[in-house]
């Protein structure tokens, strides 16, 4: 090869504006994934606030975009589910439970916020690849993206549901003060399954076939169509008592949401059938617990995404 | 200081097609044959240059010498495997015409999302707006959706939007060639203005003539080596000899 030896040609002294670049818009790129880079940088996140917002409006706009009622949508779409649900279950029940498509309800909306973010927030790093492939921003920003898009709908349902409640008798009583927390705790866990499923199918596309599925069986193992105490409180296995819908809610941070959101706007229902007269005050220790199995969950799926960001433009 | 320090850069690429685990099944048979060494080979090596600022530097090689690669790295698309790139100052890539674009969305909209991706606040957006959209010259189609544009049209519009994000550094893969010669003019004065103010300009183009033009410098890549560093019209005319003479 006829090169030369590479050499840095003179430099201009041309009459360049001297620009002064703040500290914070110097960059080094190099080989290293230390723990340092794992960290998320706040005040990069910051800087691109306004790429999340973009990010929910676009998820938002682009679902609607080509139908007639548009936004109503998400308004419609809940209402119209719970027509049909009361009128099936009004119907055809054979259920002994009190207002089941209010007890139903109650489970569904918070589970399709779930459901709904987990497969949008495993999709949102391949779905976006045109945008991945071409242009540096936060990788992160995506799944939060999709969560928050689920989140707006979820606002909308719960609207929907509060006027449902209010409609069949039941209303709001001072427990649903919980709602906020239980809603956070469910974000947190939510948040880390959407990264650690969108970092990972990146690599491995058939997480999506196997969600199909495992959503399915997740929703049945999770009290959303029978109350917890179906699971049976206590039995006693080879002399040992033992707690099916106690070991539920260790195995299953979401029986534990889902059950908490029932308790604190329909009800209680115990295994001997004994119902609570309404909404009940929830047991702490079990919110307490779910939250921090939802943290290690977070941090966890934060490091699954983490160490392989910077992989994900050249996999897609 | 100069704008873009590259040192010792690296990039290896493994070849995943045949023998990547693309499945959990493929995985799990493959479990042991990972270990094997895998196809792999340096898309880049050994590259080291700076780019002060004021200068536009222009990439040449043939097809696979890394020019793509280069300019992903330093755009932070992608992490170096050896040595490293220092940046001072925002860098703003145009690698592809139309960063985020969305077809079901008005010009409007991704005009705002695609600023909005490049690091702009909605503020300074909103004060650009007018400019980026009368630069395109598409301000009677703006609320139109982006799929009725002509492939032109969208075009204009991406490198409306990538030339008024006040960027520091700029990237500019193939797309000086967007639209008709007028607009062609228009985006090359706009590079020289950004060039006179202050800016970096790294360009890739398998145009030689205009690179030669524009260019300060010219970066001659060769399957991933640095062949050249120079000054433009001698190292293109190197370039043309050797790419002649095999």
């Amino acid at each position: 090869m006829a090169s030369t030896s590479p050499q840095n040609p003179s430099v201009r002294s041309a009459s360049v504006p001297q620009v002064s670049i703040p500290a914070n818009e110097i960059h080094v790129y190099d080989a290293e994934v230390g723990w340092r880079n794992l960290l998320p940088d706040l005040q990069e996140l910051h800087k691109y606030r306004f790429l999340l917002r973009n990010l929910v409006v676009r998820d938002l706009k682009v679902r609607y975009k080509n139908s007639v009622l548009g936004v109503l949508w998400s308004l419609l779409n809940p209402l119209l589910m719970m027509v049909v649900f009361s009128l099936v279950f009004g119907v055809l029940s054979n259920n002994d439970i009190r207002q089941y498509s209010v007890f139903f309800l109650v489970g569904l909306m918070p589970w399709n916020f779930f459901s709904g973010s987990v497969l949008s927030g495993a999709n949102s790093i391949t779905g976006n690849a045109h945008l991945v492939k071409k242009v540096y921003f936060p990788r992160l920003l995506l799944p939060v993206a999709a969560l928050m898009s689920n989140l707006v709908n979820f606002f909308i349902a719960l609207a929907v549901l509060v006027v449902f409640l209010y409609a069949s008798g039941i209303g709001l009583t001072v427990h649903a003060l919980w709602v906020p927390l239980l809603l956070f705790t469910q974000i947190l866990f939510t948040l880390g399954l959407a990264f650690m499923l969108g970092g990972l199918h990146v690599f491995y596309r058939d997480i999506m076939m196997i969600l199909d599925v495992l959503m399915l069986a997740w929703f049945f193992l999770t009290p959303v169509m029978y109350p917890l105490s179906r699971f049976g409180e206590q039995v006693t296995i080879l002399g040992i008592p033992f707690m099916p819908a106690q070991v539920m809610r260790w195995l299953n941070p979401m029986a534990s949401i889902i059950d908490g959101y029932r308790t604190v706007l329909w009800g209680t229902i115990s295994s001997a059938g004994h119902v609570s007269a309404g909404p009940a005050a929830m047991d702490p220790a079990y919110l307490l617990r779910t939250f921090v199995t939802a943290m290690i969950v977070l941090v966890v799926g934060y490091l699954v995404f983490a160490r392989r960001q910077h992989l994900f433009a050249e996999a897609l | 200081m100069p704008a873009i320090s590259v040192r010792d850069l690296g990039k290896l690429y493994r070849r995943y097609d045949s023998n990547r685990p693309r499945t959990l099944q493929e995985s799990v048979i493959q479990g042991m044959r990972r270990l094997a060494p895998q196809e792999q080979f340096w898309a880049l090596r050994h590259v080291e240059f700076d780019v002060e600022r004021g200068i536009i530097v222009g990439v040449i090689g043939s097809n696979g010498a890394g020019k793509s690669t280069l300019l992903r790295l330093i755009g932070r698309v992608g992490a170096p495997d050896e040595g490293e790139v220092e940046v001072r100052g925002r860098v703003g890539s145009l690698l592809d015409v139309g960063i985020g674009f969305h077809p079901d969305l008005t010009g409007r909209e991704n005009v705002y999302i695609s600023s909005v991706i490049s690091g702009l606040t909605r503020n300074r957006v909103h004060e650009r707006f007018n400019d980026i959209v009368a630069f395109a010259e598409l301000e009677e189609f703006i609320d139109s959706p982006l799929r009725t544009y002509s492939d032109g049209m969208q075009m204009r519009l991406g490198f409306a939007v990538a030339i008024h994000t006040e960027p520091d550094i700029l990237l500019i893969d193939e797309a000086l060639t967007v639209g008709d010669m007028a607009f062609q003019r228009k985006c090359l004065e706009r590079v020289v203005r950004f060039r006179n103010q202050g800016g970096a300009i790294l360009v890739v183009s398998h145009d030689l003539d205009l690179l030669a033009d524009l260019c300060d410098h010219i970066l001659w890549l060769d399957r991933g080596q640095m062949a050249a560093y120079g000054q433009s019209a001698e190292t293109v005319e190197a370039y043309v000899s050797q790419s002649s003479a095999t």
